[in-house]
């Protein structure tokens, strides 16, 4: 067993420079995971870390059960590759390769077994008697993966390994690598920046930008449904081609108008389902499509209600295919072909685009607007007398909305949607997407959707929405949702007291962590003390802020605590959350009656979430 | 079109056969410059006739006597004891100083810590000062703790400023790519694996450089020998013993035999060069990274 567990890691080095923000991951036993960016992306400070070379500056690492933030590199059980294959010069082949054994003392006949099982396993086992210099970098690099695997360990780090080789011997390796991670059934962690290795090889990716995962995903999935416009054009040759657009909503049609151009494309809503709607109203989007997506052949363009004019710059021919180069408007385009004969420079011809496969983007935040998951359903609705009309559908709202009236927007999120309530709908379809399911449902005449953990099958369906998370504006009405978590400012401080932490008195000093909170003091608990003195060095943790961030659930009414005075009192129906204020914040406690007046509240703090103030970085 | 071109090369060729031989006739000069003073030093050790100077180099009378009299003849000069004295000394400081360089250097090029750039000018700046500016002070501390007049106090002497020598060795670890100390690390070594399989294997040109600089020192070295051997003729060292014989009242005596001392004492040197000459020279890097 051999899984990896990454949980909000971070490298910030000295200067203050984040080479790695808030990396999280479940990596399973025998996964093939490929790191892959532009250089500085941080993709090998993240493999450097778990490897132990480079210390965590925040986060929790673990491989198999144990977390190996503190362990040293030899005892992770990991081997590395390097980019530089990283021999020792005056040993021979024979040597590298045994040198981790022999560190380790075993039995000199065990060694000589292991070491001529790799060499056989990579076919040098005719160079074992020479010295590194007398090699190619191709057997090189072989040799340094006979040191890794010689040792069998539960986790290979591979550092851009076949960056150093030409072209034809990187591909062979390539399949020799993905060879050997079928005969070692061991997980494999690859960086490359080579896009094209990384979808070869990898069973899933993670694509790094300038320290942030952009998406980690398989292949499949990365090239059909990037998560933003670096993704769509960092994946895939030749590069997804881009253009600054609008999208207006007219009835069931979408118009498409490509900026700087005449070029209008009436894409059909049923392809845009996923798209909020206030994309829909003209606004600046960004629109991709690949280079095969789109077509040149006459009997496909002359077939196709989607088409351009493009003006051909130039053509290069490679062979069985062709990419034509040319512009539609302003903006550069590039499309695969086979029929390349027929097409010249400086022709204007009509390419027909597949709609299907197009991607849109935030023109400003890059990310896409159409996710896999939708996050939020935004529908127009009207409210009158207590009841939401969703385009013919009742709803009975719960006593905090009553005050609405009139006609407005609902945003709903998809995952506030349940099942098994007892609002009629039919479910029109369902998707996998993950471990999750999208349901298409249709409410009255509204279409939205919902994420659920199961399948649901097509049919007559009821709902239940979760009120505290929806946002209601109607009218001059306008109804926030509950905050999912809160966060408070504090601080930790250590004591020296005549008493344990649990308050019985001891005849000794002992040494006491409190957490100082809003103004109360807090016994605090093993884990955040624990986390807090091993993440941070002493002088640092005791004058940092902090800010814990707890769920509305995870704060409780007692007799002494952070005082706070109940401004009011929502009632969701099934839920009551009395709204305090504390300070300036004002924080959602959950209650089971109506409750006013100044009181006294106290966090579960064992379940809460901390993060430095000044750097923003989760510890917890 | 074709002749134009023949002339220019033509030209730049006696170019650059002037430039040669102008080159050639002033390293000529300037290594007679170099060299007489050794030949003058190598004639002058096995002249027979007696006296301090001649006017002709080449010796009259070719003698070993010299030689066999720096051994036979120590009533006066002890001359074997002051070359056991130097060679036990240069033992000593090589060994000693050769180890505080390479660990010192090697913390340093590897180790990041708190105050290393600040160790390292200073130590810089330091090493920039002559050493006889602390000669009294040092002489003082040695005498209160009773090591004036012995050879231990010279060695502690000559090896307390090793590590100011840290700047060549450390600049050689600094090209012995780190992936190979990662590597190792991974593997399973600890640092003292690390260093003495890995490194030190690969340091072989600078550890030859570092003992060779430790070796020479004693041997020409005068200031602090004389100063703390004052008085005792059995604790002096070759440089200091063979200035006793240069003294006015025994020059005349003793001219040809010092310059059979001088030639002596290059001897253990040269031998020691030319013993690790060869690893001075061999790339040991190659195949370590790409190549």
């Amino acid at each position: 067993m051999a899984n990896l567990s990454l949980k909000h890691i971070y490298k910030v080095y000295p200067n203050g420079t984040k080479a790695v923000n808030d990396f999280n991951m479940e990596i399973a036993d025998r996964e093939f995971i490929v790191f892959v960016g532009p250089s500085g992306c941080g993709k090998s400070t993240m493999l450097r870390m778990i490897a132990g070379l480079e210390d965590i500056s925040a986060g929790e690492l673990s491989i198999g059960d144990t977390v190996v933030n503190d362990v040293e590199p030899k005892d992770r059980d990991i081997a590395m590759v390097f980019q530089n294959y990283a021999l020792y010069p005056h040993m021979t082949v024979y040597e590298n390769i045994a040198f981790g054994l022999r560190v380790r003392k075993l039995p000199k006949e065990e060694i000589h077994s292991r070491v001529v099982h790799a060499a056989e396993i990579l076919g040098i086992k005719d160079y074992l008697d020479k010295k590194p210099k007398e090699m190619s970098g191709g057997q090189r690099q072989r040799v340094s993966l006979g040191r890794a695997i010689v040792r069998d360990p539960k986790v290979m780090l591979l550092d851009e390994p076949l960056s150093n080789l030409d072209a034809k011997l990187r591909t062979q390796m390539r399949a020799e690598i993905l060879k050997l991670h079928t005969q070692l059934k061991t997980t494999f962690i690859y960086v490359t920046h080579d896009q094209v290795e990384a979808m070869t090889m990898g069973t899933r990716i993670v694509v790094m930008k300038g320290g942030f995962v952009q998406q980690i995903d398989t292949p499949r999935n990365l090239y059909r449904y990037p998560a933003n416009k670096f993704v769509a054009g960092f994946i895939g040759t030749p590069q997804m081609n881009f253009f600054d657009a609008t999208l207006t909503q007219a009835g069931d049609k979408a118009e498409l108008s490509f900026a700087g151009g005449e070029a209008v494309l009436q894409l059909p809503m049923e392809y845009l389902r996923k798209v909020r709607p206030r994309y829909l109203c003209g606004g600046a989007v960004c629109a991709g499509i690949r280079a095969e997506d789109i077509s040149l052949a006459p009997n496909v363009v002359a077939a196709s209600p989607y088409k351009v004019k493009m003006q051909i710059s130039h053509v290069e021919d490679l062979g069985d295919e062709s990419l034509v180069y040319g512009t539609v408007g302003e903006a550069r385009i590039i499309v695969k072909t086979t029929l390349s004969h027929e097409y010249r420079a400086g022709d204007v011809c009509e390419a027909a685009f597949n709609v299907k496969k197009m991607h849109f983007f935030d023109a400003e935040t890059e990310e896409t607007i159409a996710p896999r998951l939708p996050e939020v359903n935004e529908l127009a609705c009207s409210a009158h007398e207590g009841k939401l009309t969703l385009a013919g559908a009742e709803i009975a709202l719960p006593p905090a909305l009553q005050g609405a009236e009139g006609e407005g927007t609902l945003l709903l999120p998809t995952d506030a949607v349940g099942f098994g309530g007892d609002i009629p709908a039919v479910a029109t379809d369902c998707e996998q997407v993950g471990e999750k399911y999208l349901i298409g449902l249709e409410l009255g005449g509204a279409r939205l959707f919902a994420v659920s953990a199961r399948r649901i099958e097509a049919g007559a369906v009821k709902l239940a929405i979760d009120f505290k998370r929806v946002t209601l504006t109607v009218g001059e009405f306008r109804a926030e949702p509950l905050p999912d978590s809160i966060r408070l400012a504090g601080t930790f401080v250590k004591k020296k007291e005549r008493r344990n932490a649990s308050g019985e008195p001891s005849r000794k000093k002992m040494i006491n962590f409190y957490l100082d909170l809003a103004g109360a003091s807090f016994p605090a608990p093993e884990n955040i003390t624990r986390k807090l003195l091993s993440t941070l060095s002493p002088r640092a943790v005791f004058s940092a802020q902090f800010l814990f961030e707890f769920t509305p659930y995870a704060l409780t009414f007692g007799e002494a605590g952070i005082a706070g005075e109940v401004l009011s009192v929502v009632d969701y129906g099934a839920e009551q959350f009395a709204l305090v204020r504390v300070g300036e914040e004002t924080v959602p406690v959950l209650c089971e009656r109506p409750i006013s007046g100044m009181v006294c509240l106290v966090p579960v703090l064992e379940q809460a979430g901390v993060c430095e103030a000044k750097s923003g970085i989760k510890l917890l | 079109m074709e002749g134009a071109k023949k002339k220019k090369f033509r030209s730049k060729r006696r170019a650059e056969r002037t430039a040669n031989a102008v080159g050639h006739i002033v390293l000529a000069v300037i290594s007679v410059i170099w060299v007489v003073p050794y030949l003058y030093l190598l004639l002058q050790s096995f002249r027979g006739e007696p006296g301090a100077y001649t006017s002709y180099l080449l010796p009259k009378e070719f003698t070993f006597e010299n030689y066999t009299k720096l051994f036979t003849d120590t009533k006066l000069f002890n001359f074997p004891q002051w070359y056991l004295n130097t060679f036990l000394t240069a033992l000593a400081v090589c060994v000693l100083q050769t180890v505080i360089v390479l660990a010192t250097s090697y913390a340093l090029s590897r180790l990041r810590f708190r105050g290393r750039k600040g160790i390292m000018n200073l130590l810089l700046v330091l090493g920039m000062f002559p050493g006889f500016m602390s000669m009294t002070a040092v002489y003082f501390v040695l005498k209160e703790i009773g090591l004036t007049q012995s050879l231990v106090g010279l060695i502690l002497i000559y090896v307390a400023s090793s590590a100011m020598q840290y700047y060549i060795c450390k600049g050689f670890f600094d090209t012995i790519p780190k992936s190979l100390d990662e590597a190792a690390k991974i593997d399973g070594a600890s640092r003292h694996t690390i260093f003495f399989k890995i490194i030190l294997p690969l340091a072989k040109p600078i550890i030859v450089y570092t003992v060779l600089q430790a070796f020479l020192m004693p041997w020409g070295e005068y200031m602090f020998s004389s100063l703390l051997m004052l008085g005792d003729q059995s604790k002096f060292n070759v440089a200091n013993g063979l200035r006793q014989m240069l003294q006015r009242e025994n020059i005349a005596e003793y001219f040809t035999r010092f310059c059979a001392g001088a030639v002596l004492v290059s001897v253990p040197i040269a031998a020691l060069f030319i013993w690790l000459q060869k690893y001075y020279v061999e790339g040991v890097t190659g195949g370590a990274v790409k190549g």
